[in-house]
């Protein structure tokens, strides 16, 4: 983020970059490879956070399960993947979560790179569940929970019903092309 | 030979799973986000089908008393429900007791989700605090 004129120092740089997240009610933020052993890290650090600052349990509740749904589909669907190639399960994948607070509700956004090709049948998802209403949304994951898996999709399309069904608003989303064959995907839901 | 018990213990991240199949009675217990639910319910639910496979009369009493689980979870969920669903069709007494705690209208609300159209199984909803000791 450098300061325009003369070069930030390195502390003067980074306090800016904490400053910019502080002012945007950020929590916490993560950015890079993302696993399963990370989620459950940052899952119990955020329980703990919530706990401490008095959250009611079912926010406590509601924000977890947004959370691990999230973080759940960029593990499984970001388009920048890394596999062991000795067929170990375990999955380093690209993406991005943020958590924080504003006017009083707490947000999660998540961000992670996927395949133009794949753009417009989760764009109609999203925008199919974006259009139901509270009723609907939860006619829709009981209609979900008896279909039997959908194969490859392992499990998101009820993934996203879950954090639609949690959220306190609509979900909004966007796509913004990166190039010619990849977009950068994010999901902001309010609690 | 249908297994006559399966048992795992709980991690913090995956429920204990008692499968007594000898004394059935099943249960589920604590919280339910695995990194790979094939391979913790696989072997669990194949288990289950091998032993409902078998006809029997005798009563078969399910307690679920997780505290959080997500969605790939809630598959497992439905497909173990289902698997009784059927079984008690067929005449075998098929009774499941749902925990939630009082403030947790969302559990709440999952049980019956789940519930909703299971005809042969009693299913019953159920306060945390109404465990049996």
């Amino acid at each position: 983020m450098g300061l325009s004129g003369m070069a930030a120092t390195l502390g003067q740089e980074y306090a800016a970059f904490k400053r910019e997240l502080d002012s945007k009610g950020i929590i916490f933020s993560f950015s890079g490879y993302l696993s399963e052993g990370i989620l459950f890290s940052l899952g119990e650090a955020l329980r703990e956070k919530m706990t401490l600052e008095d959250a009611d349990g079912p926010t406590v509740r509601r924000v977890f399960s947004v959370f691990v749904e999230q973080m759940q589909n960029i593990i499984r669907y970001s388009a920048e993947k890394i596999v062991a190639s000795d067929g170990r399960s375990i999955e380093l994948s690209a993406g991005m979560v943020t958590i924080g607070m504003e006017g009083g509700k707490f947000f999660i956004v998540c961000g992670n790179t996927v395949r133009n090709g794949d753009v417009p049948r989760l764009r109609e998802r999203l925008d199919f569940l974006k259009a139901l209403d509270k009723d609907g949304i939860k006619a829709h994951y009981r209609e979900q929970l008896r279909e039997a898996p959908d194969e490859g999709s392992r499990g998101a399309t009820i993934g996203l019903i879950e954090i639609a069904r949690r959220a306190s608003e609509p979900i909004e989303y966007d796509f913004a092309a990166t190039d010619t064959d990849k977009s950068f995907f994010c999901l902001k839901v309010r609690i | 030979m249908a297994s006559e018990r399966m048992t795992i213990p709980a991690t913090p991240r995956t429920p204990e799973i008692d499968f007594d199949f000898a004394s059935g009675r099943l249960a589920l217990r604590g919280e339910s986000y695995p990194d790979d639910v094939a391979t913790l319910f696989g072997p669990v639910v194949a288990a289950l089908r091998e032993h409902l496979a078998e006809p029997s009369d005798a009563p078969l009493h399910v307690d679920i008393e997780l505290v959080y689980f997500n969605s790939s979870s809630a598959k497992v969920l439905m497909t173990i429900f289902q698997l009784l669903e059927e079984a008690a069709r067929q005449g075998r007494p098929v009774t499941v007791d749902w925990y939630c705690d009082p403030d947790d209208e969302t559990m709440r609300e999952f049980g019956e989700d789940f519930s909703e159209d299971l005809e042969h199984v009693t299913f019953s909803v159920r306060e945390a605090a109404d465990r049996d000791p």
